[in-house]
């Protein structure tokens, strides 16, 4: 069924308050935490502040702010953002993969080569061979540049084992 | 005066070096004309392939950077109507429709000199005032500094696009990043989560890496399939005689304007640029032109953000407070390299920055040839499919948040933040904003401390110091001016 337009517009109102609402969660959430941390005896902080104080004193100054923040966004409706496309998802996805196969091979350069095939493919390059090449040549050359001229070492995995034995 | 003079002198001299800045001043280029890449995510991406120079090599790649990148992203803004970087939009309002004229070598040659002659003179400025102005933070005590940051921070609200109270918001996330990690008067532990790799606080090249890299190409990803029109370029000309006359005034003012917003904390060159475009059309004789290709609209533009770079080096070195993103990234890289930014700067390591200064001297210089000679062969740069581009970009940011500390704890903390800055921007939250918060963050508790350990707990004697008082003043003019400015103007109605 269509939205009528009261409908509609109380689900413009709902979403023009999901941002304050969560930056007022995040803020809430950082204020119960800072009132979990330990207090320092008297000699050591003096007359300074406590761990506390000032992740407390920020948070409240962010819920001023964000209490503006909906004062603006209710005086002028703030732009809609337009949902992410598959390119933008999928990326994501890709970094959720690229973690699994680093703590599953132990090898960043297991999983750069393949994260960037798969990225080239979700961003519409046509040419697998292009995307094969640029996955191949472009870490292998990072790798021996950090390894021979910066000296850097990675961790070892599947692949970092046979090269550094 | 001597003795920074043949320090800056040295930069022309020493092979290495010259070489180095070549090869950067091209790297910049190229960064700077890839749509949605930049100086700041150029500086990000390269941060850790300094890690083993020279600490003046370093922040002389960094800084070349910053300066080339800035100027390139002017070459696509006028050859297709995309700036390659944020600083170079206004040059699209004018460039563009100057090249579609057939005009494009005419907009670039303007671009360039205009560039070039915005740097240099920042430099000089730089030279001057940077030391002078350490003489005076010489004196800064805590709650000098702590009155500085507060000012630094409140410039947050104009640093990018975003509003005001957005980029405030961004801010105070920044600081409170800050607070992650063991605190360091009490070492009580602060949002670890039994994280011991946290313990020293969030590094920041993985969370810069993280928000200006892999935000980005999140945000590029919504790019995919978008088609380029680009305007046929034969030849870059310098400008002539006739152009010379009706630029000359515009420049100067423009470095005045790019230069002075420079300095100002957290301000750097996108709103050097606006503000140096808006200017020009304001002075200008033929106001009719601007949008449709003027001249003097692209001098405006061009000189000014470059100019920036120069002015937002000041507060950077000699307070600690970085003018924009990138030179938050060149602030980090000068704590990675054991150079302290402050007045101590200026007195025990003269030598190493007036080499930094004559780096940036000949970035400026070098990056004018390559706009004259070769900006043809630099615009097809901007055409290399994003399809390649990104998932190499990808490679370096992990790569590169791993590098510093051979940690893999650090390319989670990348990709994390790459997908907070993503749904940040995503909202109308800038970054830089987050950056800079996270860079002040230390800086403004510390010294709140310091200072509350000075005057036993009596905070108001902060408002005593006469420097710190001017400086607090300063940041609630800075918040509240605009608004009170806006009050006074509507009663006044």
């Amino acid at each position: 069924m269509p939205l009528t337009g009261a409908s509609e517009s109380i689900i413009m109102k709902k979403k023009l308050y999901v941002i304050p609402l969560f930056l007022t969660l995040f803020s809430i959430v950082v204020i119960f935490l800072s009132l979990q941390l330990e207090t320092s005896p008297q000699m050591i902080v003096g007359d300074s502040m406590q761990a506390r104080s000032f992740p407390i004193f920020l948070m409240v100054i962010n819920l001023m702010l964000v209490g503006i923040l909906s004062f603006q966004f209710y005086k002028t409706y703030p732009k809609e953002v337009e949902l992410e496309k598959f390119p933008t998802w999928s990326s994501m996805l890709l970094f959720l993969i690229f973690y699994i196969l680093v703590t599953v091979s132990g090898d960043m350069f297991v999983a750069i080569p393949i994260v960037m095939f798969l990225m080239g493919l979700t961003w519409g390059q046509k040419k697998i061979w292009i995307s094969i090449t640029n996955a191949i040549v472009t870490p292998l050359s990072i790798f021996f540049l950090f390894d021979y001229v910066l000296q850097i070492r990675f961790p070892r995995g599947w692949l970092t084992n046979i090269y550094y034995g | 005066m001597i003795e920074a003079l043949s320090a800056m002198g040295s930069v022309f001299t020493d092979p290495y070096l010259l070489t180095l800045i070549f090869a950067t001043t091209v790297l910049g280029v190229i960064i700077g004309v890839l749509p949605g890449l930049g100086a700041t995510t150029g500086a990000a991406l390269l941060l850790p392939f300094t890690l083993t120079m020279e600490p003046v090599q370093a922040i002389a790649v960094l800084s070349t950077i910053y300066v080339s990148a800035t100027f390139a992203g002017s070459i696509t803004a006028i050859l297709i109507n995309t700036p390659g970087t944020s600083a170079a939009a206004a040059t699209t309002f004018d460039g563009y429709p100057l090249a579609q004229k057939g005009e494009a070598g005419r907009a670039l040659g303007i671009a360039v000199v205009s560039s070039t002659v915005g740097g240099v003179f920042s430099v000089i400025v730089l030279c001057i005032a940077a030391p002078l102005l350490a003489r005076v933070a010489y004196e800064f005590r805590p709650p000098e500094y702590f009155a500085l940051t507060i000012f630094g921070l409140s410039m947050l609200a104009s640093i990018s696009a975003g509003g005001a109270v957005k980029n405030l918001i961004g801010g105070i996330f920044g600081v409170w990043l800050s607070t992650i990690g063991s605190e360091r008067v009490t070492a009580i532990e602060r949002f670890m989560f039994g994280n011991y790799d946290l313990y020293e606080g969030l590094s920041f090249v993985p969370v810069f890496i993280g928000l200006f890299a892999i935000s980005e190409l999140l945000v590029q990803s919504k790019m995919v399939n978008k088609v380029v029109e680009t305007v046929a370029l034969k030849a870059v000309k310098l400008p002539t005689k006739e152009d010379y006359k009706r630029i000359w005034k515009t420049i100067l003012r423009s470095c005045g304007i790019g230069t002075f917003i420079g300095v100002l904390p957290a301000e750097g060159a996108t709103v050097a640029s606006m503000i140096g475009y808006s200017e020009a059309k304001r002075w200008s004789k033929n106001k009719e032109e601007f949008g449709k290709g003027s001249v003097e609209g692209i001098a405006g533009a061009e000189a000014a953000n470059n100019a920036a770079t120069g002015g937002a080096m000041v507060p950077t070195m000699v307070l600690g407070i970085p003018g924009s993103g990138t030179t938050a990234i060149i602030l980090v890289g000068l704590m990675v390299h054991g150079l302290r930014p402050g007045a101590y700067l200026f007195t025990e390591q003269v030598e190493k920055v007036y080499q930094i200064f004559g780096s940036m001297l000949l970035a400026n210089l070098m990056f004018m040839a390559m706009g004259l000679y070769a900006a043809r062969v630099f615009a097809r740069v901007s055409l290399v499919p994003i399809s390649i581009l990104w998932p190499i970009v990808f490679a370096l940011s992990v790569i590169g948040a791993y590098a510093l500390s051979q940690s893999l704890i650090d390319v989670w903390i990348a990709l994390i933040f790459g997908v907070i800055g993503f749904f940040a921007r995503r909202h109308g939250f800038a970054v830089a904003p987050i950056a800079v918060g996270l860079i002040l963050g230390e800086m403004v508790e510390t010294n709140l401390q310091h200072s509350l350990k000075m005057y036993d707990g009596q905070w108001w004697m902060i408002l005593a110091q006469p420097l710190a008082a001017f400086f607090l003043i300063l940041a609630f003019l800075g918040l509240c001016g605009p608004y009170l400015y806006g009050l006074i103007t509507k009663h006044k109605d």
